[in-house]
């Protein structure tokens, strides 16, 4: 077995973990719990090598074990597939899984056969279909992350860790992951899950260790636990049932004019045929499964990736911007959930990320008082109730949900006619989702027209007037008032558009 | 993880490696005053007003071919053409002054303009090729410099004006330690700070450098930030190279070439970093001044040429380990 | 087959760099004629010339691989010059050991180029550029001024071809390249390029980046000392101050050849980047020689051929535009093959559901 004692790790002046403790037997499934910030993956990078903890002890079997390079890690029969991917992008798919792990001959050089046989026998279990010899660049992020799960088993560990590794599948390849993860259960691997997806944790662990601010809070069986309690010990409150940003079911009559009015719109490779309509001060929500275009989608709105056939009306005129600059001239606003790649700018002031916005536009060499700058950063806080130390500090010290709030209110603050919104809520904690959607809805009634893209069912229920569902490219249906149900929904997505009437509907408005 | 400590938890190690990160502009100035103590302490006869002024006039005269590096680098680039046009700028001086007083318009329009059509073709080569900046900068220069020798046969002709000279070069108020180049820094030093730091362009610029992705996403146009920094290094070196000609009084082909890395080696010790995002023109001013401080005290303890330059080397490795070292792969 | 064969190497980094120094060969071999070109003599001129400046290149793509570089390569190679002939003088050894000196020497100062980039993490470009005024201080300490000879038997052995016309010359830049070869077949061939493109993930890996990185400087540090040789043997005497443009040279030889900072491309591109460097520089000489010879009175300074020669390599970088749309274009099919196939993934989960519906 497999045991973490009173870990503690300081980064400078910030406390990862505080004394937290996780322990897994061979051929158990434990789920590692807890919201952003909680210290997770850095329990996971301390059993990958990847980070040195001050304090505290690792045992294997009963033995203390030191833990300091990815090779000792690896020794130990620790294998880990990462969030973010140890994949090598200038690779080939060949020389990735086998990095570190070259079969030789004699003479030192690598030997391609027995390595060609290995990675035969390796894509096909994990059903990959991609040629050995591709840059890992040019696949698809879905099978990268099969990838980085393949490389880890490819080691025969007795520990798995997988770090939130079903955030880039689609869904038949979770059901390809899980039964490998079962068979590894029954050849006694242990396994450490980390997932923000609840149902995966009740479909497929056993146990669970939840962390809360660097400690471990609680720990047991995945039977003991109802998902209310796991939300309670993530974030110490009990979820509030209703959270009152439900949909209004705002209606409009047909001959109001659009805000927005995308015809027939193409997108090459994903989108093929897409008409979506928007209102003004309306929440649209845009559902689907991973990978339908969504992002496409919203990038195509903004200027950011250029689309091939049809139309997009916006604001009463034809547009196709060339650049996101142009559209946040034209009073669009964009937030992304990508926050560290495509939002965030870790190394400047909390105070410069929130002035973004108000950055972008404008007379490029107008001058800029530092004081109206402080009153409006200032006012975004405390509006918008975003947790800092102070302005000055940067950005990088915020936590996820907090960041989030920021960049919605760098955007919020300027006032947009159209705000596009790509998942924001991905990986951010309950509390401040459910802010973030007060927010929103907020602004909605102010007149704002809100497009917000999400991987969540509940949230795009709970929050969206109507909601636009793609699949494979083309809106597969449009919901609204009593159609809007998680069942309809649900259906949609599989591009099941069972009741006809809906998908008339769709392509109707 | 964000449980910030108390301060008076942290080790006193800890706490000289932020105070070096928080301010490298001040950690430089010391490290300034410290060589230019041991240089005093070797050889007392170098404390006198003239060789004060004399460094107090390189510092500047780098400082301004530094301050379109600072923004570069901040913006996430790296131009290798500052000395280049400095050595171009100088040349164009003393063709077209050819020691008459009179010609500093023509000279200055002329200058700025070859100035900004190289830092122009710096940028948008830069940004629309996607090759690393320092090989573009570094083809571009070349041409730059090839170009000196085509079109003066080699021997550049002629001397800065008199005037010019004077305004350069002469004493303010019979102050030996007061050059007045002071005048050209009382306009320049406030535009680069105003540039950075109050100027939305300024605020793109860091924005840019840190993260081109989201600021792109953002309704930034990266590629233009990014092409008008290049822009402002050609005009700034330009300017430096007019002054540099006018204190040289002559000039050479290449002469102010070593101005390349040494703006780079400035700004670097001065704390903006390679990777874009982090810095400040202070921070530039004072790696200027240790660059200077440190030539100078090479030269007045009386090395031999070779041991001067192995010294150089060892210091600038000593300077650079002391704070840009890049983070380790293992926390 | 052979357009399959052809399509990879169309893709491929090194194609930019092949396609500039198919160019610059075509190029030369006209200007210069034909028949005047593809003479032993004129081969062997071209090897024994510019065999330095190319080991120095292929020696530099190793780093560039690594993720990290030295432009202190130049001065290095000077080093080597300076210590053979030097050795020789001073200390009266035979020449084969001053070589062997020689190239322990450049690994020391290879060595000494790893502790700056890899222990102490320092930039790379700074760091080499501090080392270069270290190495060049020592390379004036050593020998102040040009002097020393080389065995006559030696030299003229360089410049002497095997079996009538395979240039000695040549046959130092064979053997720098098979010894690469062997090492890229080797588990350091594919854990240089891991480390270059993503040393995280290299750690990640099981790797130490800090290791590979040593065995990549101490390689590349025994290529400066067959380059030292080479210069050696070609100028016959020692000079401290000579070579120092290689360095800078040979990072954007290995540019226009193809390579990225970090684990993309080969050793493919050093070659073709400095073969196109130095076809070029010898292109343009015989270009003015042709003026010279065609307009009656027509005279110009050297000053001429260096400026539109760097021209010629500015164009050359901008090439690379045209090249790289064509690997981004060989990236987009890859994409779009893997939406076909991600397609086919979807609908057959999709039609089991249905067709369990449909059962009930």
């Amino acid at each position: 077995m497999f045991e973490l004692r009173a870990i503690e790790k300081r980064f400078d002046a910030v406390v990862a973990l505080n004394g937290a403790h996780l322990h897994v037997e061979p051929g158990e499934i434990r789920a590692l719990l807890g919201s952003n910030g909680s210290g997770k993956s850095t329990m996971i990078k301390v059993l990958a090598g990847l980070v040195n903890p001050n304090k505290g002890e690792i045992l294997i079997d009963g033995e203390p074990v030191e833990i300091h390079s990815g090779q000792d890690s690896r020794r130990l029969g620790i294998a880990t597939a990462f969030q973010d991917l140890s994949l090598v992008p200038t690779m080939s798919v060949r020389d990735n899984i086998l990095l570190g792990n070259e079969p030789c001959n004699k003479f030192g050089i690598v030997d391609r056969k027995a390595g060609d046989d290995l990675i035969d026998a390796l894509l096909a279990r994990f059903h990959i279909d991609c040629d050995p010899n591709a840059y890992v660049q040019t696949l698809t992020p879905s099978t990268q992350t099969m990838l980085e799960v393949a490389k880890a088993v490819s080691l025969k560990p007795r520990l798995l860790l997988l770090d939130e590794v079903t955030a880039a599948l689609h869904y038949d390849e979770i059901e390809v992951l899980f039964s490998v993860m079962r068979e590894l259960k029954e050849e006694g691997v242990a396994m450490i899950y980390v997932t923000h997806r609840m149902n995966e944790v009740f479909q497929v662990c056993d146990t669970t260790t939840i962390m809360r601010s660097g400690e471990t809070v609680t720990e047991g069986k995945m039977s003991d636990f109802t998902l209310d309690d796991i939300v309670y010990y993530m974030t110490g409150q009990r979820p509030e049932k209703g959270d009152g940003t439900a949909a209004h079911g705002h209606f409009h009559a047909e001959d109001k004019t659009p805000l927005l009015d995308v015809k027939n719109l193409s997108i090459f490779p994903r989108v093929r045929d897409l008409s979506l309509r928007a209102y003004q001060g309306e929440i649209i929500g845009i559902g689907g499964l991973q990978g339908q275009g969504q992002s496409e989608f919203i990038r195509a709105l903004l200027g950011a990736e250029p689309f091939q056939e049809g139309t997009i009306e916006y604001d009463g005129r034809s547009v196709a911007f060339k650049s996101p600059a142009q559209a946040v001239k034209g009073g669009m606003g964009f937030i992304s959930g990508e926050r560290n790649r495509e939002a965030m700018f870790p190394l400047r002031t909390i105070e410069e990320n929130i002035l973004a916005g108000k950055v972008a536009k404008g007379n490029l060499f107008a001058y800029m008082t530092p004081k109206s700058n402080h009153a409006f950063a200032n006012d975004a806080v405390e509006k918008y109730s975003i947790k800092i130390g102070e302005l000055g500090h940067p950005a990088s010290s915020l936590s996820g949900g907090n960041q989030q709030k920021l960049v919605v209110a760098r955007w919020i603050a300027m006032q947009p006619k159209l705000l596009l919104l790509d998942d924001p809520t991905k990986g951010v904690d309950i509390h401040s989702r459910q802010e973030i959607h007060k927010i929103l809805r907020q602004c909605a009634d102010e007149g704002m027209t809100v497009i917000i893209s999400s991987s969540e069912s509940e949230e795009l229920l709970s929050i969206s007037d109507r909601i636009y569902v793609f699949y494979e490219g083309c809106v597969s249906a449009m919901l609204s008032g009593d159609k809007k149900t998680p069942e309809m929904l649900v259906a949609a997505m599989m591009g099941m558009t069972g009741g006809s009437q809906t998908s008339e509907e769709g392509v109707q408005s | 993880m964000s449980n910030p400590l108390a301060a008076q938890q942290l080790s006193a190690s800890q706490r000289a490696k932020m105070f070096i990160q928080k301010s490298p502009a001040r950690m430089a100035f010391i490290i300034a005053a410290l060589i230019y103590l041991v240089t005093i302490i070797i050889s007392p006869t170098s404390l006198n007003p003239s060789a004060i002024g004399s460094i107090i006039m390189l510092t500047l005269l780098l400082s301004f071919a530094s301050a379109g590096q600072t923004i570069v680098l901040i913006g996430g680039g790296m131009d290798f053409g500052v000395g280049a046009v400095m050595s171009s700028a100088a040349i164009l001086t003393t063709t077209i002054m050819n020691g008459k007083d009179g010609h500093f318009l023509q000279l200055l329009v002329t200058a700025l303009a070859m100035g900004a059509v190289v830092g122009l073709l710096n940028g948008v080569c830069t940004v629309k090729i996607g090759l690393p900046p320092m090989i573009v900068t570094l083809a571009i220069s070349n041409v730059v410099t090839r170009m000196q020798y085509v079109l003066t046969q080699g021997s550049p002709m002629g001397y800065a004006s008199p005037t010019f000279i004077k305004t350069v070069t002469s004493r303010l108020f019979g102050l030996q330690f007061l050059p007045s180049i002071v005048l050209y820094a009382i306009i320049i030093i406030p535009l680069v700070y105003f540039l950075l730091n109050r100027s939305r362009f300024g605020k793109q610029v860091y924005l840019v450098g840190n993260n081109p992705t989201a600021a792109r996403l953002n309704g930034i146009n990266v590629a233009r930030v990014q092409i008008l920094t290049y822009v402002f290094s050609g005009l700034f070196a330009a300017f430096a190279g007019m002054l540099g000609a006018a204190y040289m009084n002559a000039a050479r082909c290449q002469i102010f070439d070593e101005y390349a890395y040494n703006s780079l080696i400035a700004v670097i010790i001065g704390g903006t970093t390679l990777s874009g995002g982090i810095g400040s023109y202070t921070g530039s001013i004072a790696g200027s001044l240790v660059m200077v401080v440190l030539s100078n005290a090479l030269t007045t303890v009386g090395l031999s040429q070779p041991v001067r330059n192995v010294f150089m080397g060892l210091i600038m490795v000593l300077l650079l380990i002391l704070y840009n070292r890049e983070k380790k792969v293992r926390q | 087959m052979i357009k399959n064969a052809f399509d990879r190497f169309r893709r491929s980094p090194a194609f930019a760099g092949f396609i500039l120094f198919l160019v610059a060969l075509v190029l030369n071999a006209v200007l210069q004629g034909p028949a005047s070109f593809f003479t032993v003599k004129s081969i062997n001129t071209l090897f024994a010339k510019n065999a330095p400046f190319i080991i120095v290149t292929v020696a530099q793509s190793l780093l560039l691989i690594a993720g990290t570089m030295d432009i202190s390569c130049g001065v290095q190679v000077a080093l080597v010059n300076v210590v053979i002939i030097m050795a020789g003088q001073t200390l009266g050894l035979p020449f084969i050991v001053c070589c062997i000196l020689g190239v322990g020497v450049a690994v020391l100062a290879s060595l000494a180029c790893w502790i700056c980039c890899s222990v102490f993490r320092l930039p790379a470009l700074l760091a080499s550029y501090a080392l270069t005024y270290i190495i060049k201080g020592i390379n004036v300490m050593i020998m102040d001024v040009p002097q020393g000879k080389v065995d006559k038997v030696f030299y003229k052995a360089y410049d002497s071809q095997i079996l009538g016309f395979i240039p000695v010359s040549a046959l130092f830049i064979v053997g720098v390249l098979i010894i690469w070869l062997y090492v890229r077949h080797n588990r350091f061939g594919t854990h240089i390029y891991a480390v270059g493109a993503n040393p995280r993930n290299a750690f990640a890996a099981g790797i130490s980046p800090m290791k590979v990185q040593l065995k990549a400087f101490v390689l590349k540090g025994i290529f400066i000392g067959v380059a030292g040789i080479c210069i050696t043997l070609m100028i016959a005497s020692g000079n401290p101050l000579q070579a120092e443009d290689y360095g800078i040279r040979s990072l954007s030889a290995c540019i226009l050849g193809g390579l990225g900072f970090g684990g993309w491309g080969n050793v493919a591109c050093a070659v073709f980047g400095s073969g196109f460097y130095v076809l070029i520089q010898n292109s343009v000489y015989y270009f003015f020689s042709l003026l010279v010879k065609l307009i009656p009175g027509f005279a110009v300074t050297s000053y001429w051929q260096n400026f539109v020669s760097d021209i010629i390599i500015f164009l050359g970088l901008l090439m690379t535009i045209v090249t790289a749309k064509g690997q981004r274009q060989a990236l987009k099919e890859g994409i779009v093959r893997q939406f076909r196939r991600s397609d086919r993934h979807y609908d057959e989960p999709t039609a089991a559901k249905k067709g369990g519906d449909g059962n009930e």
